[in-house]
């Protein structure tokens, strides 16, 4: 038998009793995240396919210069990424709590952390915090490459296009709104997994949810089209990315933002609902 | 009963057409082990979930430390809890299930070493979970729920996949927490193994408490102890004892039990007979056999009879 | 316990045919595993209840109206004549005939052959206002032997046209070619036309004097009179671009030779030439005649109806939707069906009661192909008649379809189901973590019908290529637009047309789950289990 050295000491239990609870979720959360390799990896591959989408369709743009040619939009162009991208994102939020399920660690989880709503808000801010910093790599990346493929592309200066530039306020929009983008996505996929629990169903829905809308928006004639596209999570959210008005936008920048957003939070506390009254 | 560690009482659940507890009722006092013995599916999981706060009860209530689980705000510093060892990420490390745990409950780094080598699981800490085996997974579960150095225990079949030398580690261990003041409810479907460990059992069946003594209650309970004896003349001595006013039965293999006297009654009334006899043996009843007695009729999964081709 | 010995439990009888019993004993056995899982059967009967039901909503939120002035339409389309065969055609064309009773022969020369193009704004009517000198490939001046001039009736006609040289046409779809180029008025034409009871044959002449039979038919049922006469027509031509112009031919005919009986005399007509016939024609047709020469100006055309000039769609293209809700579905049901042996361990038990690793994923494979085959045929069979209703209900024109192509969609989407779910069971065999085969199956056999029309756009070069060489090639398999060789018009993705073979489609989807089933064949054998 080892020797113990006991309970914490009593001042600590003191000081510790007046710290929140949540803190030591997040960080007990955190550390969870971090100590999966799958992390590292997911959030490696967002950068990756997103800067790596971008400028794949950025090489195979050839845009024609002539008088009745389209006006095309290079800020959302070079963001093109971010509609793959999110794929990874949304695998790692399923991940984040499907994987306890299909383990059933999550009943160690909520031995540890009985207040179950914290546990999912622990979930949240470090997802957040993860998808804030790889958002952030990968709009520069795709901006960067934006700024250096496009004019090859017929869309630099010499074509009337300005150089993609975080110095225009519809560009800067456009970029913090992407990255917001990722962030609402994360939490949306977070609350269906939390109330879905199985991986490979979330995935399926979560993918379905996102890729398919547009897909039927394409397939039906207004005013179903229009209503479809300004209510998807993915076509009102991304409506944040245009830069030049165009007769083919159906919702403002930041209403489509905000309709994401009403998506996730209507998403997590459905999930809030449900976890705490489901047995674990 | 305010004083109780642990204090469960009525409790009701229904999953679907399955009444799983069905006014499961008992308590477990500080610087105890108590033993909480039931075949498969009767309840005893259920029960420490609800205890823990996983699963909803329908009615009555659980608490721990006098408390409902889920009122803890460091809860394992106040309960341990092994439920599910099984369950782990699998390319998570050991000591990294450790550490998100400590964090949970604002424990420092260093606790997660020392639970480790208390468990002895130095060797594969930094291992990934998933390699371990169900031996390795149960020390890293016990492991867990030291890490708070709690007041109360909960170990749901921690004997499971253990190999002899770690079921030997681990009765020591119940002993020794229990000396030192500390309240542990001990899961298991066999009863062998908690013979010699538990102060107090809970046998349970369908649902509810068949049966909440001490070990030498059970055992008293089970009847008057039988005696086992072997004489060249079997039929003269049970045709004596029986005259002496006590049950006695000659089995196929020539020994005589002898039962509602004690062995030296029975000396006493052979040998001024005259009847021969070359052994005389007292057999006291196993907390098995008492076990096996309570839950005949509650048992849920029974295995057909044997057919031989 | 009393031992009771029949012949029927001897082990001798229940060991015959080890090979060929193990093989089919892991196919029950998969299929006990799958029938067992009750979310699966859910999931499946999902995937065709939402196919169906897609199939509804995309049909049901397709209009066709006619609209008269302004703003004040009504549902429907116009009408879109059918041929002998069943399929839709379009006949419009500027004729000048007479009546020929029993057998005879009509002999003309073209003089001349020239012809407009409208230039206007493409979303106005067509009128000879705007155009310029032009003529279409296929304009088309000659003689045609009709017994009605009723639209979609059946007809021969021997003709010269604007590139493809002389040809002999009959009943829309059939054509023999002749003399090719372009007759100039130095190298000028002679087109004859012959009837000998009900059979018609076609000669061309550079000479008048030498003639050469193009080609024969039999036109079944031919009456005793029937109309012969002088025509010309010239279609929709896609010369400047992805919008079609609508085009006007003039022909100049000497030495118009009759022989025969007639009841009456030469008449004109315009046939199908209306602004409410469903082709778009310019200006108005016209016929003169000073003695021997006649000339005559057209627009339509005699052939094939294609998609988006009879305004038309199938049931089939509101069927794509559901389908690929339905494949997500089956995705992750395919990949669960084996990344769930592999969360737990089954898959050690699996192994050990079937050792032969191949056999037990082709166990799997045949067994999740047949659940997904039955899925998407009942579901095809059910959402077809639906999305057909829901389009009729709502006016639109759906081009008739033979029970061969009802035949083909229905079970190309049972084997586009099957196909996809065998190569997520390969995936989820590959990866065999839930969540990377279930992102693997839907990026490589969902996303590439959604970038095509999506993202690239349909009329991309790259959206092409995808619907060629990624597995979204099997959507062809689903195409039922009417396609022609005698029709100029662009059969590209942006008009609904796969550029690919239904089934060389197919095959291209099969190639990657052959692909991806090979190197899940290669690893369960090479790795631990």
């Amino acid at each position: 038998m080892s020797t113990q050295t006991g309970p914490p000491r009593p001042h600590t239990v003191l000081r510790d009793e007046l710290r929140p609870a949540w803190s030591a979720a997040v960080r007990a959360e955190w550390t969870k995240l971090r100590t999966l390799p799958s992390t590292t990896w997911l959030l490696a591959g967002t950068v990756a396919v997103t800067v790596g989408t971008t400028a794949i369709i950025a090489a195979a743009t050839h845009t024609s210069t002539g008088p009745d040619a389209a006006r095309q939009d290079p800020t959302k162009l070079a963001l093109t990424g971010i509609d793959l991208g999110q794929a990874i994102i949304a695998v790692l939020a399923v991940l984040t709590v499907c994987e306890e399920y299909g383990a059933g660690m999550i009943r160690i989880t909520l031995t540890a952390m009985p207040r179950r709503t914290v546990v999912l808000a622990a979930k949240a801010v470090n997802l957040t915090g993860l998808t804030l910093i790889a958002g952030l790599v990968a709009v520069a990346g795709c901006l960067m490459t934006g700024r250096l493929m496009l004019p090859g592309a017929g869309l630099g200066t010499a074509d009337g296009y300005p150089l993609v530039s975080l110095a225009h306020t519809a560009t800067l929009r456009a970029a913090a709104g992407s990255v917001l983008y990722l962030i609402l996505i994360a939490l949306l996929v977070l609350g269906i997994a939390t109330a879905i629990r199985d991986t490979a169903v979330s995935v399926g829905v979560v993918l379905a949810l996102l890729y398919l809308p547009p897909l039927l928006a394409q397939a039906v004639s207004d005013p179903l089209r229009r209503h479809l596209e300004q209510i998807a999570p993915m076509t009102a959210g991304l409506a944040v990315q245009v830069t030049t008005s165009s007769p083919a936008q159906v919702i403002a920048p930041w209403a489509g933002l905000g309709i994401l957003a009403m998506w996730a939070a209507g998403s997590l506390t459905t999930a809030g609902v449900l976890l705490r009254i489901r047995d674990a | 009963m305010n004083d109780a560690s642990i204090e469960v009482s009525g409790l009701r659940k229904r999953f679907g057409p399955t009444q799983a507890l069905d006014g499961m009722t008992f308590s477990v006092a500080a610087g105890t082990v108590t033993g909480f013995v039931g075949p498969n599916g009767a309840g005893k999981s259920t029960t420490i979930r609800v205890l823990l706060g996983l699963d909803y009860q329908d009615e009555g209530h659980a608490l721990v430390c006098g408390q409902r689980y889920a009122a803890l705000k460091y809860p394992l510093r106040r309960v341990g809890a092994l439920v599910e060892a099984a369950a782990l990420q699998p390319s998570r490390t050991g000591r990294n299930h450790l550490l998100w745990l400590a964090r949970s409950q604002r424990l420092p780094t260093d606790r997660v070493k020392e639970v480790i080598d208390l468990v002895g699981l130095d060797s594969a800490a930094r291992r990934r979970a998933g390699g371990y085996s169900l031996g390795m997974r149960q020390r890293l579960g016990i492991a867990a729920a030291m890490l708070g150095d709690p007041e109360v225990l909960i170990l749901d079949e921690p004997f499971n996949g253990m190999d002899p030398e770690g079921i030997i580690w681990i009765r020591g261990f119940l002993r020794s927490l229990a000396a030192r003041g500390r309240a542990v409810l001990v899961s298991s479907h066999l009863m062998g193994e908690l013979q010699g460990i538990a102060d107090q059992v809970v046998v349970v069946g369908r649902g509810r408490v068949l049966a909440d003594a001490t070990v030498d209650e059970l055992v008293a309970r089970a009847g008057s102890d039988r005696v086992l004896l072997r004489s060249p003349t079997p039929s003269e001595a049970a045709a004596v004892l029986q005259r002496a006013g006590a049950r006695a039965t000659v089995t196929d293999r020539g020994t005589v039990i002898v039962g509602g006297i004690t062995a030296q009654r029975v000396v006493e009334v052979l040998s001024p007979a005259g009847v021969a006899f070359s052994e005389v043996t007292a057999q006291r009843a196993s907390l098995e056999d008492v076990y096996l007695q309570l839950t005949g009729g509650a048992t849920q999964y029974r295995a057909g009879t044997q057919v031989q081709p | 316990m009393r031992v009771t010995s029949s012949p029927a439990r001897q082990p001798a009888n229940r060991t015959r045919r080890p090979a060929h019993g193990a093989a089919t004993a892991a196919l029950r056995a998969e299929w006990v595993k799958f029938r067992t899982v009750r979310g699966w059967l859910i999931g499946l009967v999902l995937a065709g209840l939402l196919c169906v039901g897609f199939t509804f909503v995309v049909a049901n939120g397709h209009h066709q109206g006619i609209c008269t002035g302004a703003g004040n339409c009504t549902a429907g389309h116009p009408f879109v004549p059918n041929g002998p065969g069943g399929e839709a055609v379009a006949d419009s064309y500027q004729y000048y005939t007479q009546p020929l009773i029993g057998d005879g022969t009509l002999t003309a020369r073209i003089g001349s052959l020239t012809g407009v193009i409208y230039t206007g704004p493409a979303n106005q009517a067509p009128s000879t206002a705007h155009t310029r000198a032009g003529l279409a490939g296929w304009a088309k001046v000659g003689i045609l032997l009709t017994p009605s001039t009723r639209q979609g009736s059946a007809y021969a006609a021997i003709c010269a046209t604007g590139s493809h040289g002389i040809q002999f046409q009959h009943n829309y779809t059939r054509d023999q070619p002749g003399r090719s180029g372009t007759q100039t008025s130095s190298s000028p034409r002679w087109l004859r036309l012959t009837r000998t009871a009900e059979t018609i044959t076609g000669y061309d002449s550079d000479n008048g004097t030498t003639w050469r039979q193009i080609g024969t038919t039999r036109l079944a049922g031919l009456p005793a009179t029937v109309d012969i006469g002088l025509f010309a027509t010239s279609p929709v031509t896609y010369q400047d671009g992805a919008t079609g112009a609508a085009t006007q031919a003039t022909a100049t005919f000497n030495d118009l030779t009759f022989t025969g009986r007639t009841a009456s005399g030469w008449t004109a007509r315009s046939i199908g030439m209306s602004p409410r016939d469903y082709y778009p024609t310019l200006g108005a047709g016209s016929t003169h005649r000073s003695g021997a020469n006649v000339t005559i100006t057209g627009s339509g055309d005699i052939a094939p109806a294609v998609a988006t000039l009879a305004g038309g769609s199938t049931a089939s293209e509101s069927l794509l939707f559901g389908i690929v809700v339905a494949l997500v579905v089956v995705i992750v049901i395919a990949t669960g069906f084996i990344t769930g042996e592999y969360r737990r361990g089954l898959i050690r038990t699996t192994l050990a009661a079937t050792p032969q690793r191949g056999v037990v994923l082709a166990a799997k494979a045949l067994v999740i192909a047949a659940v997904a085959f039955t899925v998407g045929v009942v579901a095809t069979a059910l959402a077809i008649p639906l999305g057909h209703h829901a389009l009729t209900t709502n006016g639109n024109y759906i081009f008739p379809t033979s029970t061969t192509t009802q035949v083909r969609v229905t079970v190309g989407a049972g084997l586009v189901l099957a196909l996809t779910a065998v190569g997520a069971l390969a995936l989820g065999a590959i990866l065999r973590r839930a969540a990377g085969a279930v992102t693997a199956g839907i990026i490589v056999y969902v996303l590439p019908n959604l970038l095509g029309p999506g993202v690239l756009g349909p009329g991309a070069p790259a959206a092409t290529w995808l619907y060629r060489a990624s597995p979204a090639a099997a959507f062809s398999v689903f195409g039922a637009l009417p396609r022609s060789a005698l029709v100029s018009y662009p059969f590209t993705l942006a008009n609904g047309y796969y550029p690919i073979g239904s089934w060389a489609g197919l095959a291209v989807l099969a190639a990657y789950t052959a692909a991806a089933l090979a190197l899940a064949t290669y690893l369960l054998h090479r790795r631990d289990a």
